[in-house]
């Protein structure tokens, strides 16, 4: 394949005393994508921000951010120089206002992005003097990204950006990252709960349970291989065990029987056709039954 | 512009500590007439350790130089530094603040992050150790009096050292504990507990070594003491950036 | 001309745009030669991710539906393959009016006459074309 991996973890381990929130998570990124990163709360993503960004040291395994250790201090400096993180933005400073925050973010970035800031500004309207801790959340959030955004990171990693914000405002921070990745070679790691957006504008998806990582891929492939074969028989389902790869889960319901597979679902129909039910649909799956199905079948 | 942002978080507790210890020095300057008209009237008798302080101030504060390291660099400095230390040590620290996550997604290493606000808390404890101080000599003119300048900075530089225990102190309280209340606690605890041992054990401890008493008694500087002040700052200094170094955060 | 995708209904968005440009040309909304929107553009227009704009354009080329040359943009082919005469879609629309009529007369409803037809088109495998 040739891509190169901006994050890349290796059977990456995290316990806090008695819980283990990673459990051996293996994540790939590559480069110049939008990767959603789905989960439940509790899953073990923010842990993984963390990790990647130097907040937090693992346990065991190894994670590389643009090929370097994100658990070696100076390596992790240089990984913050290139990779911005845009989290629940209460974290901005308060006490400070809108100018004295950017100069104070730019003043570590030699290669402040000032053409982006005065556009951002404007588009974001954002007004310099005002202090921060009047800002609404969406403007927050705003400020945050320009933040993240002017600074040139090469890798923007957004933990819940658009959570408390009307859809206006979140549809605005979706433009942004559009815009932004657009302009020139970026990789962005988007944690949301939002599926929709993460459908809207992720090319990739890694869903992350208990600690590990379940499901990941192109999302295209994965809206392409999963399907949901729906069966309704003149008596009750019958208990029969699909065989073979590529059967997520099965579900019986008196006499239907409902089949999400992830390969097509051609070997599923197969098999179902042979139990001569009265009716047999096949139909797509959008991201959020997937993600509902593959964490389903990990319980 | 991190010391600026340190500046800015701790800003108020300087100013205001400054106003009090400046207000506190001119007022000290200010009381000794009065002290000295009050002098002849008292002459206390009774035994026992009490009386025998009181004498012994008494008879300190006929001098001025005696009265001046009595209540200001033996009293009004010490308490009002101490507690200003503890609180500038306790301010605007990263991990204890809600703010952790954008100045740690900064290119900075935490040796940078810790040791500049530890820097610009020991510049701001440094001003409100000397500035109130050197108001003394500045000011006792005013009262037909004269203290010596290099008295001041010799007892300002004891006071400043043994400040920095506590700060140190807080500092470290402040970057092992996630709350606000903790580390303040610990610190007050720590003074409480010098006091008593200096009461306890009469050996001169921490606060004979900020009010300078060996200088002012014998002229010597009380190296031992500050010392033991700077290697204990030192140390803790030290640990607060290890411990800050492997913290999740 | 170019709308948004639905990107929850499990269809990839490429595969969705494709489809678009596709019936923007059959409709004669978009002409031989003329230019498309730019993938920029269009991906803020639409807030789609560039990438999948960039996909949806390539195989669109690689199906000879339009033509990218380098530094002007994306332009529709003369001779776009899928052109059909507008008389043979005016046939197809009338069956599907008189199939929909006659499932209605059955007593379908309409909503399980829309999934009669994606559960068909869903279920015929795929025929040539790249979808790897």
């Amino acid at each position: 394949m040739g891509e190169s991996l901006i994050i890349e973890t290796s059977g990456l381990r995290k316990t806090f005393g008695e819980i283990e929130a990673l459990r051996g998570l293996d994540l790939q990124v590559p480069a110049g994508s939008i990767c959603g990163f789905l989960g439940r709360n509790g899953a073990g993503k923010t842990t993984t921000i963390k990790v990647l960004l130097g907040l937090i040291r693992a346990t065991g395994g190894e994670a590389r951010v643009f090929g370097l250790p994100a658990g070696e201090e100076r390596a992790s400096v240089e990984i913050r120089r290139r990779a911005a993180l845009v989290s629940e933005a209460e974290d901005l400073y308060g006490a400070m206002t809108v100018e004295q925050m950017i100069r104070f973010t730019a003043s570590f970035f030699p290669g402040w992005r000032s053409d982006l800031q005065a556009r951002l500004l404007r588009r974001f309207d954002l007004r310099s003097g005002t202090t921060i801790k009047r800002l609404s959340q969406g403007m927050r959030t705003r400020l945050a990204l320009l933040l993240a955004l002017c600074r040139g990171a090469e890798l923007l990693v957004l933990d819940e950006p658009t959570s408390g914000l009307d859809p206006a405002a979140a549809e605005e921070v979706l433009q942004a990252l559009v815009t932004y990745i657009a302009e020139e070679p970026k990789t962005i790691f988007l944690c949301s709960h939002q599926i929709a957006e993460i459908e809207q504008i992720a090319d990739r998806v890694a869903i992350i349970d208990h600690g590990r990582l379940v499901l990941s891929g192109s999302l295209d492939a994965l809206q392409r291989s999963f399907r949901r074969i729906s069966m309704v028989f003149d008596r009750d389902a019958p208990a029969v065990e699909f065989r073979g790869a590529g059967v997520a889960r099965v579900r019986r319901e008196g006499r239907a029987l409902t089949v999400f597979s992830n390969d097509g679902g051609d070997a599923v129909l197969d098999q179902a056709r042979a139990l001569h039910p009265v009716s047999v649909e096949v139909a797509p799956v959008g991201l959020k039954e997937i993600f509902f199905e593959t964490i389903a079948a990990e319980d | 512009m991190l010391w600026y942002k340190s500046w800015l978080e701790t800003r108020w507790r300087f100013l205001i500590g400054l106003g009090v210890l400046l207000c506190s020095a001119v007022a000290t300057v200010y009381t000794y007439p009065q002290v000295l008209r009050l002098l002849p009237l008292v002459s206390p008798q009774g035994h026992g350790a009490l009386s025998a302080e009181i004498r012994q101030s008494i008879e300190l504060s006929r001098h001025y130089r005696g009265f001046i390291w009595l209540q200001w660099f033996r009293q009004n400095s010490i308490d009002w530094t101490t507690v200003f230390a503890i609180l500038l040590g306790t301010s605007g620290v990263v991990s204890n603040s809600r703010q952790t996550g954008f100045t740690l997604s900064l290119p900075l290493s935490r040796t940078r992050v810790a040791g500049v606000r530890g820097a610009a808390g020991l510049g701001e404890l440094f001003a409100l150790v000397f500035l109130p101080s050197i108001v003394v000599p500045l000011l006792s003119p005013a009262i037909g009096q004269t203290y010596s300048m290099a008295d001041t900075l010799i007892h300002g530089a004891c006071l400043f050292v043994g400040a920095t225990v506590f700060f140190s102190a807080a500092f470290l309280f402040s970057h092992v504990f996630d709350d606000v209340w903790r580390p303040l606690l610990l610190a007050f605890a720590l003074v409480v507990a010098f006091a008593v041992l200096d009461k306890a054990l009469h050996a001169p401890a921490i606060f004979s070594v900020m009010s300078g008493e060996t200088f002012f008694r014998t002229g010597r500087l009380p190296w031992p003491g500050l010392l033991a002040c700077v290697a204990a700052s030192g140390a803790m200094g030290w640990i607060t950036l290890r411990i800050f170094m492997h913290r999740d955060l | 001309m170019l709308f948004r995708p639905n990107a929850s209904s499990g269809l990839p968005i490429y595969l969705q745009l494709m489809e678009q440009v596709k019936h923007a040309i059959e409709t004669g909304a978009l002409r031989p030669g003329e230019q498309l929107p730019g993938i920029r553009p269009l991906a803020e227009q639409l807030v789609m991710n560039p990438n999948t704009v960039a996909k949806a354009y390539r195989e669109l080329e690689h199906e000879g539906v339009i033509e990218l040359r380098q530094g002007s943009g994306a332009f529709v082919s003369r001779n776009a393959a899928i052109r059909r005469a507008p008389d043979s879609l005016r046939a197809a629309q009338s069956m599907v009016a008189s199939t929909v009529q006659r499932l209605r007369g059955r007593g379908l409803g309409d909503d399980e006459i829309r999934r009669l037809v994606e559960a068909e088109i869903a279920r015929i495998p795929e025929k040539g074309g790249r979808r790897g």
